[in-house]
């Protein structure tokens, strides 16, 4: 019976899911799963697959470990606003709140910026009836608030040795993973206290896919509990950014001795015309599933 | 002693930190969706008894500590040290008052205890969960109370004091909790 009831109630939140964008004219897609180039993104892996052996095709075709570039193509394409549930696939991820595969709603607004989107999500939220108080904090607040660090003014070195008074290792190759140790130590554990938290406004060395303005990239994460629920950007929009992202990307992983994807090029051509401007999120929906009682 | 890669870390293991053995508590495996995995780990200190949080990166590593527990017997204070024995080996164990710590207050002759050796020397003793205590102290009580809702303090025979029923008098033996410091019946 408890299996059931689990399976219900999941069946009840995607039903409202799908309710709530259709409201909002919303278009559901489904993208390809199996896809020709992995990920490029540094820390996240693709898995791999041998496929038509048999009948001397072979090729090495990867799991998808989200929809975005897929559902960006159909952006370019001028698909309009869309989402999709979906199940993705990451390798070397396993533990109490991560596993190799897991359902992720994904979804774009046009002309959306990350404000307007973040208060989408609240009203998605409130549909599937987690109604706490809001909370939204900016990178720099939190770091500001919870460990009394400039995170924005502080350079590499100096946060090298606020790690080490911390009794911390150091021994890092970007600023970027620094700032996340001391995310993960410092600010995560406070955010348990909190029931539903965004945190915005990212260091420029975490931009992702996201726009950069100054200092920041107008990304936003958000918290259920302390546990991170969703990651969303103000969507890059032109090839050439993108170029740009995967090239650092690569060369990144190169540095760690990473597996090296080529060049999502058949991504890049589909970009000839650029991307609207729009907000994007994925939201890992077994952790918000665990959220609501 | 052998390293430990973060992803051989669990719960139990004694690893080196700062100089001191301690042994993992929580391990804790954190992924940011956009980010490296790191290990967020809840130690015990062996030596200070103090908990800490610290964060790994994934493949970090630490030294093991050699860290072992045996179970003696407690023979005797011989004015500076506590003796304990191997009850299978004979084997004598001398542990310095420095790190008796609380265990001091609970200790009675010939009860088995857990004693923490780092490097073949002693550095914690931990007394079982119930022990024996004489009472060698306390107000006198009022006679017929044995609902036990009111208390007193005790001193035990061991220099510990202890919070008692009302009922409880001078040379009564009571079982203490030695984890919580409290009276769990008459012996």
């Amino acid at each position: 019976m408890q299996g059931k009831l689990a399976l219900i109630k999941r069946q009840r939140v995607i039903q409202k899911i799908r309710q709530f964008f259709e409201q909002q004219a919303v278009l559901e897609v489904q993208t390809p799963t199996l896809l020709n180039i992995p990920t490029s993104d540094v820390y996240i892996d693709s898995i791999s697959l041998s496929v038509n052996a048999d009948i001397g095709m072979q090729s090495t075709q990867y799991l998808h470990t989200s929809p975005e570039l897929e559902m960006k193509k159909l952006l370019a394409n001028e698909s309009g606003d869309i989402y999709q549930i979906c199940q993705v696939f990451r390798d070397n991820e396993k533990g109490e709140c991560n596993s190799n595969e897991f359902t992720l709603l994904e979804y774009y607004r046009l002309g959306f910026d990350i404000h307007q989107l973040m208060a989408d999500i609240v009203n998605l939220l409130q549909e599937l009836g987690i109604q706490d108080k809001v909370q939204q904090l900016s990178y720099a607040q939190v770091f500001n608030q919870y460990a009394n660090i400039d995170i924005l003014n502080t350079d590499f070195d100096a946060l090298k040795i606020i790690a080490s008074k911390l009794g911390l290792s150091t021994d890092f190759a970007w600023i970027e993973e620094l700032q996340m140790l001391l995310f993960v130590h410092l600010i995560e554990p406070k955010l348990k206290n909190l029931p539903l938290c965004f945190i915005y406004d990212y260091p420029k060395s975490q931009s992702a896919l996201a726009k950069v303005e100054y200092q920041v990239a107008h990304r936003f994460e958000l918290y259920l509990n302390g546990v991170e629920v969703a990651n969303g950007y103000d969507e890059l929009q032109t090839k050439g950014e993108y170029q740009q992202v995967f090239t650092r990307e690569i060369a990144k992983r190169k540095q760690l001795g990473r597996p090296v994807p080529q060049i999502d090029t058949p991504f890049l051509s589909k970009l000839s015309q650029p991307l609207p401007q729009c907000a994007g999120v994925a939201i890992g929906v077994s952790r918000l599933l665990a959220q609501i009682s | 002693m052998a390293n430990y890669s973060t992803n051989q870390f669990k719960n139990g293991l004694k690893l080196m930190l700062d100089g001191n053995p301690c042994s993992i508590v929580n391990n804790e495996i954190v992924k940011p969706g956009k980010g490296q995995a790191f290990n967020r780990v809840k130690f015990k200190d062996l030596i200070t008894g103090k908990t800490l949080i610290k964060t790994f990166k994934s493949s970090e590593s630490l030294e093991g500590a050699d860290v072992m527990e045996l179970d003696l017997q407690y023979l005797y204070n011989d004015g500076s040290a506590w003796n304990f024995m191997d009850p299978d080996s004979f084997e004598q164990y001398a542990v310095d008052g420095t790190y008796m710590s609380d265990a001091k207050g609970y200790l009675v002759e010939q009860d088995m205890c857990t004693v923490t050796l780092w490097n073949d020397n002693p550095i914690s003793v931990t007394p079982p969960n119930h022990v024996i205590l004489e009472v060698l102290d306390t107000d006198p009580g009022l006679k017929g109370d044995t609902a036990g809702t009111g208390g007193k303090p005790a001193t035990m025979n061991t220099g510990v004091v202890v919070q008692v029923p009302l009922f409880v008098s001078i040379g009564d033996k009571v079982k203490v909790d030695t984890r919580t410091n409290e009276y769990a019946g008459r012996a």
